[in-house]
């Protein structure tokens, strides 16, 4: 076999792929750059956040009660939503583009992109500044019982800060369906249902109907066109609650049914992680390949799954509330019980993405590199804390587990050591063609990926253990608690440290990266 | 649990880093070596399988989840969660003999997470706010067990916190 030769300078191995326009990926770098740097400030607020939360956990500082929950809310949505999301959500205009799918209108994703920042910054102040302490799930109708920490006025600012975000989510949604619902998909047939069914997939389950020139529709297109129709449709439910919320604030008669509002909220609540996770995976699916030298390893199962994910992920959410049966509610309980079986078919797609992802890699010629280490760690959190998942989503086991360490364990395995790694990832891997500068140096991203490693393993497995020894999750301090508690969390400290000083490392390579000397670059983008 | 979550840690980790070795081979190979047809045709099987393990774990797990459990025990105790503390009654029970907690709250969503004397998570009970739930536990150990607020409820959550909750022989 020959290896293929990168096309242009900064270009991915084996990436030999048709060009687009030189405008709309000039203007798509700069717009995925903005989206990359102020994702990374906003991580940088919500991990100092974080650590300061953990350093109050294990006594080394103290600060107010309220002024750390206030934190604690704003940790949550920052990483989660302003960091992670809003990352994925930038970088997966990138992998469209480079999947032969450039943005049609540069309209929504702008709006994406404000609308993001703007809420992002009413988060900021509303917790912070003004002691919004809910939590970020703020379940009703705690935001109007406050216990005297803040007021209503507050309530309805936050909540209009949050309605912002969903906002940002919505015109996200109508970007990518706008995006790969178009003459893109080069059906044979060019009509709104044959590129409909393109986007999601009907090429490889029937490709006598669904006729493409591109001979099938690209992997990552699948994650992407799903999470938009899902997270369109799981967003308005609760834009709806913050809607309510909003009236409450102006209008105190107003209220809603507690039952009817955490359906709502967790309506959104769970797919929301697939905010994440199904960019995440496209982006797999598109790196991934072109470190093994080979197409992805993939058929028809896939395409089911992202089917099966397509209809499941909007009808998971109350998992969320198997510790919620009201006595006179039977209606709850059948619906948890339903919940269990439909979560555990949102395995499959992840299942049959990570065999994909192991097939591709297996015997091939990889290329190992600090971007590809870093997917491949990435890769694994999502296999380690996919069956941490499975877990959560069995009822019997809930009762143990439910709001412990544990949950907060996991949370940070998937999020942070899964598509927190896929992001760093993203970024050796995407900057050197997005900025036209190389990465200034190989050795200090290689102790950026163990730092982080073992940094963020130590923390998150020592997080893990407190919950099964019962460690309540969303406790300012275990004053009250057993003195283990607090011996582990200043284990898990040190490991932060770890995790905070490769950071520093990480953010040191950044700069000298951008103060470098730009190569020469193709005068156009490659997309596959 | 946490054996059969780890088990399938250790076992999935081993397949990756056999994966990962297996790059070795494959450079030597120019990356021509793979078995990527018989792969292929792998994944409806794989997918298959991983169906048929989760409907073991569902038949294994779903008729145990709390809300299919029996709820009329012989002893009553009445738990009331109100923004920062538990109103318990009666507040001593004894072993051997079914308990049938009733749970509310008065303001916000709390939780009541017990713990038995050795700080093990045994039960945890949502407190909703205008309903009740209702679940049946039998202590086979006597001591003090502890209650404790799981469901975040305010900026005074962390010490709600009822202490002494007592368990007596029968």
């Amino acid at each position: 076999m020959t290896t293929a030769v990168p096309p242009y300078e900064g270009a991915l191995p084996y990436d030999g792929s048709p060009l687009a326009p030189a405008l709309v990926a000039a203007r798509t770098k700069s717009l995925v750059l903005r989206f990359i740097w102020t994702s990374t400030a906003f991580l940088a607020i919500a991990g100092t956040l974080g650590l300061i939360l953990r350093l109050n956990q294990g006594n080394v500082i103290a600060i107010d009660d309220n002024l750390w929950y206030a934190m604690m809310t704003a940790h949550g949505l920052g990483a989660f939503v302003a960091w992670a999301g809003f990352f994925l959500m930038g970088i997966s205009f990138w992998v469209l583009l480079k999947c032969g799918f450039p943005l049609r209108t540069f309209v929504f994703a702008e709006a994406t992109f404000w609308t993001m920042v703007i809420g992002t910054l009413g988060i900021v102040v509303t917790t912070l500044l003004a002691g919004f302490g809910g939590s970020w799930v703020f379940l009703y109708p705690i935001a109007f019982n406050s216990a005297g920490q803040w007021g209503d006025a507050t309530t309805g600012v936050f909540s209009a800060s949050v309605l912002f975000a969903g906002l940002s989510i919505l015109a996200y949604c109508v970007a990518v369906l706008h995006t790969v619902i178009s003459p893109a998909q080069q059906a044979e047939k060019d009509t709104f249902g044959q590129r409909l069914g393109l986007a999601f997939g009907f090429g490889f389950l029937s490709p006598s109907r669904f006729r493409t020139r591109r001979g099938k529709t690209p992997y990552p297109v699948l994650p992407l066109s799903v999470n938009a129709l899902d997270m369109f449709l799981a967003t308005l439910p609760f834009a709806l609650l913050l809607v309510f919320q909003i009236i409450q604030s102006i209008d105190n008669d107003f209220s809603i049914d507690d039952v009817v509002a955490g359906n709502l909220l967790w309506a959104f609540g769970h797919p929301v992680v697939y905010l994440l996770l199904f960019p995440a995976a496209a982006t797999y699916y598109y790196l991934i390949p072109r470190y093994a030298k080979r197409e992805l390893v993939a058929g028809r199962a896939v395409a089911v799954a992202w089917l099966i994910a397509l209809f499941m992920n909007v009808l998971v959410w109350a998992h969320h509330l198997y510790l919620q049966y009201p006595q006179d509610s039977t209606a709850q309980q059948t619906l948890n019980t339903i919940m269990q079986p439909t979560t555990y078919a949102l395995v499959l797609p992840s299942a049959l993405s990570l065999f994909s992802i192991a097939a591709t890699i297996y015997r091939s010629d990889f290329e190992w590199n600090v971007a590809s280490k870093f997917l491949v760690v990435g890769i694994l959190s999502w296999l380690v804390a996919g069956l941490q998942g499975i877990v959560n989503a069995t009822a019997y086991w809930q009762e143990t587990i439910h709001n412990t360490m544990w949950i907060a364990g996991h949370l940070h395995n998937m999020a942070f050591l899964n598509m927190g790694m896929l992001i760093f990832g993203a970024m050796y891997a995407f900057l050197p063609e997005l900025t036209g500068r190389r990465m200034y140096s190989e050795r200090l991203g290689n102790i950026h990926l163990w730092g982080t490693v073992i940094g963020g393993y130590g923390w998150v497995t020592f997080q893990m253990i407190q919950g099964l020894m019962g460690a309540p999750r969303r406790w300012a301090n275990w004053d009250l608690l057993d003195d283990s508690l607090i011996t582990l969390t200043h284990v898990t400290l040190g490991f932060l440290v770890i995790l905070v000083l490769a950071q520093l490392v990480f953010a040191y390579n950044l700069y000298k990266t951008l103060r470098s000397s730009p190569f020469e670059q193709a005068r156009e983008v490659p997309a596959s | 649990m946490v054996i059969l979550y780890m088990i399938f840690v250790v076992l999935g980790v081993a397949i990756f880093a056999f994966v990962f070795v297996s790059t070795r081979r494959g450079r030597a190979e120019g990356g021509q070596g793979a078995p990527v047809e018989k792969l292929e045709r792998f994944e409806p099987i794989w997918g298959l399988f991983v169906v048929l393990l989760l409907g073991v774990l569902l038949a294994f797990t779903i008729w145990r989840a709390p809300w299919f459990q029996d709820q009329d025990g012989d002893q009553q105790v009445s738990i009331e969660g109100i923004q920062f503390g538990f109103l318990v009654q009666p507040t001593s029970v004894t072993t051997g003999t079914p308990v049938t907690f009733t749970v509310r709250s008065r303001d916000v969503n709390h939780s009541v997470g017990l713990y038995d004397p050795d700080e093990k998570l045994i039960l945890n009970i949502e407190a909703l706010p205008g309903n009740f739930q209702k679940r049946t536990y039998t202590f086979t150990k006597p001591g003090t067990y502890a209650i404790r607020c799981l469901e975040f409820c305010g900026y005074q959550h962390h010490k709600m916190v009822y202490p002494t909750f007592q368990v007596t022989e029968s």
